[in-house]
């Protein structure tokens, strides 16, 4: 399955492979990014409504200072496992496998992904990792967070073998995506699509993808290397026996700091689009906000210790990471400022899509301020560990990563399905989401300050108040996420019909049938310019007949 | 294809205004935390716990202005801009891409605050994690963590102590703490530090106490199924008498135990038959939480140790006498108090006679 577009004799030869026919070829082992990337998402979704219960039974426990909801050793399984399940199955599935393999592609006017059937096996690694993740519970799960520092997960039972091959597995998954979507990006947009010419999301995609393949495989090495240890005895982390418990900590932050914005850039590319749509005018400061994600991509392989400046790092190694760290604001800042000003003088739709896109520039913003009292040394030393930094990275993951994830399917549902959201609906679920999260991880700032250590099952009852109304606010909040998923039943039932182009937005995706057909293009477009001028004609040539009844391609034949 | 595109007078209504709204927000905020010490909330019992305190003030300060700015912008232009019900179904935005100048402003000022935060961090990190390191050790305590309580050592007390840990007020204190079992932390909310006990390594805080008191301590690494209550030790903070009164009742209740106090001989010690290989296991056991086997330079507590009898570039010990087995074995038994800290005795080591000679015989072994 090559390059399905060829150019011959200076002209462009529409080359496409016939559509497999059976269900099983078409929609369970399938070679089309879209309905891979439907797999993702609907995969994805499974483990978030997992991983979001596992949420609820800890604010569940935490509604009482001496807990008793659950035994204390189920309780760090279940944060273990929510917090492994949201990173690996959840938010990084998503950002990349879901929403990059549905979109990326259409995006750039190709057909498929560079490489479509490494893409199916990159999935159908993900599900069975996942199943590998959530069995572990039923062989004493691992307790000791997602972040699983020896010796403390030497110690752990059966479970946290499990958890390293789950782990290794989806890592896999993610760095051969991340090579897949590098290549298809590199080399397979459509003719005239320049570099400076893509848009935002294929952007924050291309940046994203050498984080995926070259962070994940220090992750694996530190797997590997701990399972070893777990199963062998061959002593990589254990101090009595010559090990260094910071092996692992550094080999996992390098992995897991660019994890980070593996899980943010893309939402950053989402909003990117979204923004400009709905408020009908261009993305202010296209180039600043292309280049500061891939500065933010590389400055994001450069800051790891940060995570550990309690741990024994040489104290003058804190500098460089510190400093380092502080850095990444000034990226960060142009992009939310130049977010702010593609608001200034619009004509704003206030879609589901919409509130979701500005609610995450909010949200997402107040993630980065507090990122930078854990960056600064002398504040990490009173905040590590504590549920201060629970608040910070909820902030960054839920109302950035998670709204963004909310924010794109309420964008690309029409054309995924070809029918419309209930706007109602995804108001209430907007509004309601937005005060449950911040009744839930506001108040996590002031009782980490005051002395709450995180991964607690029982705590001082002095913080019993705050923690009874996160508890509460946690159920508006899931209550919010219900209504969503009610809505994308009855919409995909009931909803209305889409049309192409429902939000008169200007990528190649939205030029084409919704749902797209199985080549996408009937003919390979040609890009003239950025697709962000609202006020001019479509900056592409080629796609007269993609609305028509004009016949699809020729498959080619056998090969 | 014309379709209808707003224009914007200025900078659109109401912007200044609403600047001066947010500008009297970000500017009362700044004054908030000016004048709010956050011993307000929780005490402060050291002296880098004020100057910690002032970072965060700054950064609240900032941190906030700068969010009441992107919240009230991003709130007030969906407002002002907003699709209005006359407007035609196809209208526009201003059909702008960028502003060069505005680009530029925005990317100079988060500098310029990078530059400024920066400044601010460093110049209290470095007077608690670098100077530090070279002034005085003051008292030096040892805290070990286990699965689920901390113990402590301290000079001139036989054995570990536990329960509470007690320092004097007013007085230096070097912390060396590490973990017998898996990771710990060493957190005081009221000191602001905290130091992962990691097994294997010692890590040190250094401060001053300044405030009489009871200070819980908490473990903020997860450790095991009783994690969560190991927090139920204290700091207490005292005045000299009190804490003098507490350290000779450890002194004596530790040396009547089952191992007496060894006393120092007075005689010099036989150094003729000691065994390398016996020293070796002793110096780890005994020594290699403040001494590496490396050279001079490579420090933990103590200066390494590698080559110490045969070291050209530092012919005197650190008690200035000439680097002989008989001056080491000199250190070994009375201990030295200088500018690296406090090494111990030979009683606070519990080293026998026999055990110094070992030490002394692996250490020449070292070249």
């Amino acid at each position: 399955m090559a390059v399905a577009a060829t150019h011959v004799g200076g002209g462009i030869a529409d080359h496409v492979h016939p559509e497999p026919q059976g269900f099983i070829r078409r929609y369970v082992f399938s070679i089309d990014h879209k309905i891979i990337g439907i797999q993702y998402l609907i995969t994805g979704f499974i483990f978030l409504v997992l991983a979001g219960l596992l949420a609820e039974v800890i604010r569940t426990q935490l509604m009482n200072a001496n807990g008793g909801f659950v035994s204390n050793n189920t309780y760090n399984e279940v944060y273990s496992i929510h917090g492994s399940a949201m990173v690996w199955l959840v938010v990084i599935p998503l950002m990349t496998g879901a929403f990059g393999n549905f979109v990326m592609p259409l995006q750039l006017g190709a057909r498929d992904v560079a490489f479509p059937w490494l893409n199916m096996i990159s999935f159908w690694m993900f599900p069975v990792a996942g199943l590998m993740l959530f069995s572990s519970f039923l062989m004493g799960a691992p307790v000791a967070g997602w972040t699983e520092y020896p010796p403390m997960s030497l110690q752990g039972e059966a479970g946290t073998s499990m958890w390293c091959a789950a782990i290794f597995l989806v890592g896999i998954s993610s760095t051969l995506t991340g090579m897949n979507f590098m290549v298809t990006i590199l080399k397979m947009r459509a003719p005239g699509m320049t570099l400076t010419r893509m848009p935002l999301f294929v952007w924050a995609q291309l940046a994203t993808a050498p984080l995926s393949m070259v962070a994940t495989t220090a992750l694996a090495g530190a797997l590997a290397a701990l399972f070893m240890e777990r199963q062998f005895g061959v002593p990589f982390f254990d101090p009595t026996k010559g090990g260094s418990p910071l092996l692992w900590q550094h080999m996992f932050w390098f992995y897991s700091h660019p994890a980070v914005y593996i899980m943010i850039l893309p939402a950053f590319g989402m909003i990117s689009e979204i923004l400009p749509t709905f408020a009908r005018k261009p993305i202010f400061g296209y180039k600043m906000i292309a280049f500061s994600s891939v500065t933010i991509a590389l400055a994001g392989f450069m800051v790891w210790a940060h995570h550990m400046f309690t741990s024994g790092l040489a104290p003058f190694m804190q500098l460089p990471f510190m400093l380092l760290t502080f850095v990444i604001a000034v990226p960060t800042g142009v992009k939310i400022f130049s977010w702010i000003t593609t608001l200034w003088g619009g004509k704003i739709h206030f879609t589901s899509a919409m509130l979701f896109a500005i609610g995450f520039v909010v949200l997402f913003a107040l993630g980065g301020i507090t990122g930078i009292f854990l960056a600064s040394v002398p504040t990490d030393l009173h905040l590590h560990g504590t549920y201060f930094v629970v608040a910070h990275f909820h902030y960054v993951l839920v109302g950035g990563s998670l709204m963004g994830i909310f924010a794109g399917f309420y964008y690309w549902f029409p054309k995924m399905s070809g029918r419309m959201m209930n706007e109602a609906l995804g108001k209430w679920h907007f509004w309601l989401f937005v005060a449950g999260f911040n009744g839930t991880f506001l108040p996590m700032h002031w009782l980490g300050f005051e002395g709450m250590p995180r991964r607690v099952a029982v705590y001082d009852p002095q913080f019993q108040f705050w923690n009874r109304v996160e508890s509460v606010s946690s159920y508006v909040m899931t209550f919010a996420i219900l209504l969503f998923f009610v809505n994308i039943l009855v919409s995909l039932r009931r909803g209305k019909k889409a049309g192409p182009n429902p939000w008169k937005a200007r990528t190649l995706e939205w030029q084409i049938p919704s749902p797209p057909h199985y080549y996408n293009f009937k003919h390979v477009p040609t890009v003239y310019g950025l697709p962000y001028d609202f006020s001019e004609p479509l900056p592409y040539r080629g796609l007269d007949d993609e609305l028509n009844d004009a016949p699809a391609p020729v498959p080619a034949g056998a090969h | 294809m014309i379709e209808k595109q707003s224009s914007v007078k200025g900078l659109g209504p109401g912007f200044w205004p609403f600047t001066a709204v947010l500008s009297l927000l970000a500017c009362a905020n700044i004054y908030f935390w000016a004048v709010t010490p956050l011993s307000r909330w929780m005490p402060t019992a050291v002296t880098v716990a004020t100057q910690i305190d002032e970072l965060f003030r700054v950064f609240l300060a900032v941190g906030i202005a700068l969010f009441i700015f992107i919240l009230g912008y991003a709130v007030f232009f969906s407002i002002v801009f907003r699709a209005r019900k006359d407007d035609p179904p196809d209208a526009l935005g201003v059909q702008i891409h960028d502003n060069h100048k505005l680009e530029l402003w925005w990317t100079v000022l988060p500098t310029i605050a990078v530059i400024l935060i920066s400044w601010a961090s460093v110049r209290v990190w470095f007077p608690i994690q670098i100077a530090s390191a070279s002034t005085p050790a003051g008292l030096v305590v040892e805290s070990i963590g286990h699965q689920w309580f901390y113990s402590f050592r301290y000079p001139g007390i036989n054995g570990e102590v536990t329960g509470n840990m007690h320092l004097p007020v007013n007085e230096p204190v070097t912390l060396n703490v590490t973990s017998e079992d898996v990771i710990h932390s060493f957190w005081v909310p009221a000191m602001r530090l905290k130091q992962d006990m990691v097994p294997g390594l010692v890590n040190v805080m250094r401060f001053t106490t300044d405030r009489v008191g009871r200070y819980r301590i908490i473990c903020t690494e997860f450790c095991g199924l009783n994690h969560a209550v190991m927090n139920t030790q204290y700091l207490v903070i005292e005045p000299k008498a009190t804490y003098d009164a507490w350290y000779h009742k450890w002194q004596v209740k530790n040396a009547t135990a089952s191992n007496a106090l060894p006393q120092i001989s007075s005689a010099p010690i036989d150094l003729s038959d000691g065994s390398a290989a016996a020293g070796q296991v002793l110096f780890t056991q005994k020594c290699s939480a403040c001494h590496a086997i490396g050279p001079f330079s490579q420090r933990i507590v103590g200066p390494g140790l590698k080559g110490v009898l045969h070291d050209s570039a530092h012919p005197n010990l650190l008690s200035g006498k000439p680097a002989t087995p008989a001056n080491v074995a000199d250190i070994l038994q009375h201990g030295l108090q200088g500018s690296y800290g406090q090494m111990p005795t030979q009683v606070q080591n519990a080293l026998t006679d026999k055990d110094i000679a070992n030490l002394v015989a692996y250490l020449n072994s070292l070249k």
